[in-house]
């Protein structure tokens, strides 16, 4: 059964780009409601997931989309904490960074990341790519259950 | 009687005497004369150590200048190699950061052109399609100013690197290219040779890059060519492109340098920059010879090394 709406938590610290990946994710999707939460760090990462802090209403995200270099707690710790907790490890995470580095794509799957894409320098593909991630996890793939 | 005995001796002992003092006479004179000859033999000796102290001191005054000018240099040797590296580091450090705010500034000069082209004005257009090509430039030349400076690291221990894979390889990379040119790729026995592998293969691949690009109205015919001098190998990537004016041959190897206008030839011109740089650090050297009109060919050598990673023959830097 196709999916009605989706809960998307991005983790970017880039405003900037947390604008464009909105735009792309709310822009092309046919009629599948999207929720989009955005945290600017790993520690608001983590709180958002553990409902602390300034999150007490946070809503458990379907995807998270997940930046490598943030400030306050990295995205590599973050997906490590998220792989490693009993209650978050089968959350899908997408990395979602500018590195390209070999290092860099190797850690993030070790950690148990579901996938890696690298921000495109160029807006076009950037924009493609972002569609494509929606494409995927939205529609193509099945999601666990909450 | 005993008076002339008497008298007889004391004749003798007189002619004696008489003959003692005309021998020490004469002995005198001869040492008086011996005393002379020694005299200034000693005095000319004494004259030639005089000379000689002072020559000696004078060397020594020499050598103690020279060991101190070459202190000297080496100290000066060490602060440019230091500052050297600072600027690497400097270099390095800057064309990363900047890439950040420059992604961001392409990204939303690009989002406007798609967002807005056609729909404000024509000046908004032009202005919107200036900003997106200098924001590109830009980060080409940072991309390319990163590329370079990279080049600074620490790339020892080398490895062996067949050039021949090394040529295929990057034939392999430009196969678009050469199709689109119609071009011709040949090379002759390539050596093994004690490198860094990726920094041989980007040597390569932007001296073939560079040959099918200034291509003439011919399709380009390139050649690869390796020769075993004395103490190293000299390889030759020969084209028959447009050739560069020997004017040039020089300034074509410097960061950014570009002979022609960027509406005919693209790129930032830090190919060759790359080249050289790549080249030098692994105690080699690179130049080139050209026609215009004719081609080019491009030579770079690299120093002969045993499987340590030390050239076999001491390189003088």
């Amino acid at each position: 059964m196709p999916r009605k709406s989706i809960d998307i938590l991005i983790a970017e610290d880039d405003p900037a780009d947390v604008d464009l990946i909105k735009e792309v994710l709310t822009l092309h999707n046919g009629g599948l409601i999207v929720n989009i939460s955005v945290v600017e760090n790993g520690e608001d990462a983590m709180n958002f997931l553990h409902k602390k802090a300034s999150f007490q209403e946070a809503l458990r995200p379907d995807l998270v989309i997940l930046d490598l270099n943030m400030p306050r707690k990295n995205g590599r710790q973050v997906l490590k904490e998220i792989k490693s907790h009993e209650r978050f490890k089968n959350i899908p995470v997408v990395i979602l960074t500018t590195s390209n580095a070999v290092e860099d794509i190797d850690l993030s799957y070790k950690l148990g990341a579901n996938s890696y894409v690298t921000k495109a320098d160029n807006l076009l593909d950037y924009q493609k790519n972002i569609t494509a991630l929606e494409e995927y996890w939205c529609k193509v793939a099945s999601l666990p259950t909450k | 009687m005993a008076e002339i005995l008497v008298l007889g001796c004391l004749v003798v002992v007189c002619l004696g005497f008489f003959f003692v003092v005309l021998q020490v006479l004469k002995s005198k004179s001869k040492l008086l004369q011996l005393s002379a000859k020694d005299l200034q033999d000693e005095i000319t000796i004494r004259k030639r150590t005089e000379e000689l102290d002072q020559t000696i001191k004078n060397l020594q005054a020499e050598v103690m200048a020279r060991k101190r000018a070459e202190n000297e240099l080496a100290k000066r040797a060490e602060e440019l190699a230091s500052s050297n590296k600072e600027l690497d580091r400097f270099v390095l450090i800057a064309s990363h950061d900047l890439q950040e705010p420059l992604r961001r500034a392409k990204n939303y000069a690009q989002l406007l052109e798609q967002r807005y082209k056609g729909r404000l004005d024509e000046k908004a257009d032009k202005f919107i399609e200036y900003m997106v090509d200098g924001v590109e430039r830009m980060q080409n030349l940072v991309r390319d100013l990163l590329a370079y400076s990279r080049l600074g690291k620490a790339d020892l221990p080398f490895e062996r690197v067949d050039l021949m894979k090394v040529a295929r390889s990057a034939m392999q990379d430009l196969e678009a290219v050469i199709q689109e040119n119609n071009a011709t790729i040949t090379y002759g026995d390539l050596p093994v040779v004690m490198a860094n592998p990726a920094q041989i293969e980007q040597l390569m691949q932007n001296l073939l890059t560079n040959a099918l690009k200034f291509r003439g109205d011919a399709p380009p015919v390139i050649g690869i060519i390796a020769e075993k001098k004395q103490h190293e190998w000299q390889v030759a990537v020969k084209d028959n492109g447009i050739g560069i004016l020997p004017e040039y041959s020089e300034k074509i190897f410097q960061i950014f340098e570009r002979l022609h206008d960027r509406k005919e030839y693209s790129g930032t011109g830090i190919g060759l920059a790359i080249c050289k740089k790549i080249v030098e650090r692994h105690g080699g050297r690179i130049w080139m010879r050209s026609v215009v009109g004719e081609g080019s060919i491009f030579y770079f050598t690299l120093p002969l090394r045993s499987t340590v990673g030390e050239p076999v023959t001491p390189t003088y830097a």
